[in-house]
């Protein structure tokens, strides 16, 4: 799917449906979403081991959910919010050198306007677009074995995202889809585990898409994940979706 | 595949650190400092950098068992101090993070996160210090290596091999180490053999050898044993010193002959680098 022009159209409101299940009954999970009524939705996946990463993750989508404009500015604001949280000098010196080492996640932010849906996503968390039970176009991978490589994620240590600026964030990090050009659109938000089981898998019959679609329920969902796990077909990871059917 | 089972929580790896701590390790390297003391600094920055990569805000992690060895005069001591009966020298990195011998104050540039530099003080752990004392009995240090390798590797069979990085600046003075560095590359679990890695440290600016793939170009018996001793790099671990700007040829031995500062530096990094879990990278 192309770029699109700029829509002057309005902000559309929209409901997504979001679901998540930790990586393991007990775990702490550092998955973090967020949508605001506005039409912004957001995903975070906070990597393991980093010191505080959910924390960092739940920032970065509140954060999102508010105002989806990222630039150095709104990074400089969420990494002030994060400092706040913890007194370097009191941590133990375990402690004080994962602070210092940083906390990672990645950001995927989506937004409709009109008829046009803008993507932003940083790391491996997965934006699918969908006409009815097929899979039209996912951002940023494209392929299963894209998330066997090492991901760019937003980090709480400024000089972990020196990539940021060594990047044409327009070109690498953003997509725009047009929507109107699909007779039934949808719009999924995956943490990395199913963006590579959906990626994997968007070929079969029947499509991986219709099956996520009859996910109602929290308890369908976590039914869904430990039955794929147990299957080996799902990576075993916090699992998340934000799912808006119909937009 | 071999060497390709990531690193978990249910299957930790092993690194086991062999350091010379002889006489000859008081010389000093280009810059100054003295082998020994270059070397300890750099293990406990190793050290410091595991403990830490294993860490969240709510305690460390046990991806990595840890053995630190130093050889001396006529000893071989457990690196963490710790008298070397009555206990394992292979220890959980859990443990690890609980016994450092003391704690400093240091001071680092860092970044201010608006682009300016700010002097920041870091709590910095000790666990090994630094000491030269009579011969080389290297032969004695590996077969403590081997002993901890072996019954590591039967009570981990589906884990990622042990890794034994040897730091040594001398030949051994109690026999030939060969035979033992021999045994201990068939070591194995399910995932391959024991790795391991042979740094010589050199006072002098002597040409360096890095990860050489053939003996032939060797300078001399000693470094050829070296090289001989020596296990070959899984891609993975070629795969980060290319990334760190060397050429590391197919085939090519986690070897390197007369060491600068910033080689040792590099040989502790790639050699302390296996791969953890994606879930929890």
């Amino acid at each position: 799917m192309s770029d699109v022009p700029p829509s002057s159209g309005k902000q559309e409101a929209w409901h997504p449906q979001g679901f998540s299940a930790p990586k393991a009954d007990g775990q702490t999970n550092e998955d973090a979403w967020q949508f605001s009524h506005k039409g912004v939705a957001a995903l975070s996946d906070g990597a393991s081991i980093s010191f505080d990463s959910a924390s960092w993750a739940r920032i970065l989508v509140r954060q999102y959910a508010r105002d989806p404009c990222f630039d150095d500015a709104w990074l400089a604001a969420a990494l002030q919010e994060f400092a706040a949280l913890h007194d370097r000098e009191s941590l133990s010196w375990v402690q004080q050198g994962a602070f210092d080492r940083g906390s990672f996640a990645s950001l995927l932010g989506v937004r409709r306007w009109g008829a046009r849906v803008e993507v932003l996503a940083i790391g491996d968390s997965i934006a699918v677009l969908c006409d009815a039970d097929r899979v039209a176009a996912t951002f940023p991978y494209e392929s299963p074995e894209q998330f066997d490589q090492r991901p760019l994620l937003l980090s709480t240590n400024p000089t972990q995202n020196a990539f940021l600026a060594e990047r044409d964030a327009k070109r690498d990090f953003t997509v725009a889809w047009d929507i109107g050009l699909l007779a039934d659109p949808s719009v999924l938000c995956v943490s990395d585990a199913l963006g590579h089981w959906i990626i994997s898998h968007r070929n079969d019959e029947p499509s991986p898409i219709a099956g996520l679609r009859d996910l109602k329920t929290r308890r369908a969902f976590a039914r869904f994940v430990a039955h794929e796990r147990a299957a080996g077909d799902l990576r075993r990871d916090d699992t998340t979706m934000l799912a808006c059917w119909g937009c | 595949m071999p060497y390709s089972t990531e690193i978990s929580r249910d299957h930790p790896t092993a690194l086991i650190f062999v350091i010379d701590q002889s006489e000859s390790m008081v010389e000093p390297l280009a810059g100054g400092r003295a082998k020994a003391e270059f070397v300890a600094d750099v293990l406990n920055k190793t050290l410091y950098t595991l403990v830490t990569n294993c860490s969240k805000a709510e305690g460390v992690r046990r991806y990595f068992d840890i053995g630190v060895l130093s050889y001396f005069g006529d000893s071989v001591a457990d690196g963490f101090g710790r008298a070397i009966n009555g206990h394992s020298l292979i220890c959980p990195i859990t443990d690890v993070a609980d016994a450092p011998l003391r704690v400093e104050e240091r001071t680092r540039k860092a970044d201010d996160g608006t682009g300016g530099v700010i002097e920041q003080k870091v709590k910095f752990p000790v666990w090994f210090e630094p000491k030269a004392v009579g011969r080389t009995p290297m032969r004695a240090g590996l077969t403590r290596a081997a002993e901890i390798v072996a019954e590591w590797c039967d009570t981990h069979p589906q884990s990622y091999p042990p890794t034994i990085l040897h730091v040594t600046d001398g030949e051994s003075t109690d026999g030939d180490p060969q035979d033992v560095a021999d045994t201990m590359r068939q070591l194995h679990t399910a995932d391959g053999n024991a790795l391991l890695f042979n740094l010589h440290v050199s006072a002098q600016g002597a040409q360096e050898v890095v990860f050489a793939r053939e003996e032939g170009g060797l300078a001399d018996e000693y470094a050829r044993m070296l090289f001989r001793m020596s296990s070959p790099l899984p891609p993975h671990l070629a795969g980060l010193a290319g990334d760190r700007g060397y050429s590391v040829a197919n085939g090519a031995r986690g070897f390197i002959f007369n060491a600068s500062p910033q080689l040792i530096v590099d040989f502790f990094e790639i050699g302390t680098r296996p791969r953890l879990i994606s879930a929890d990278r």
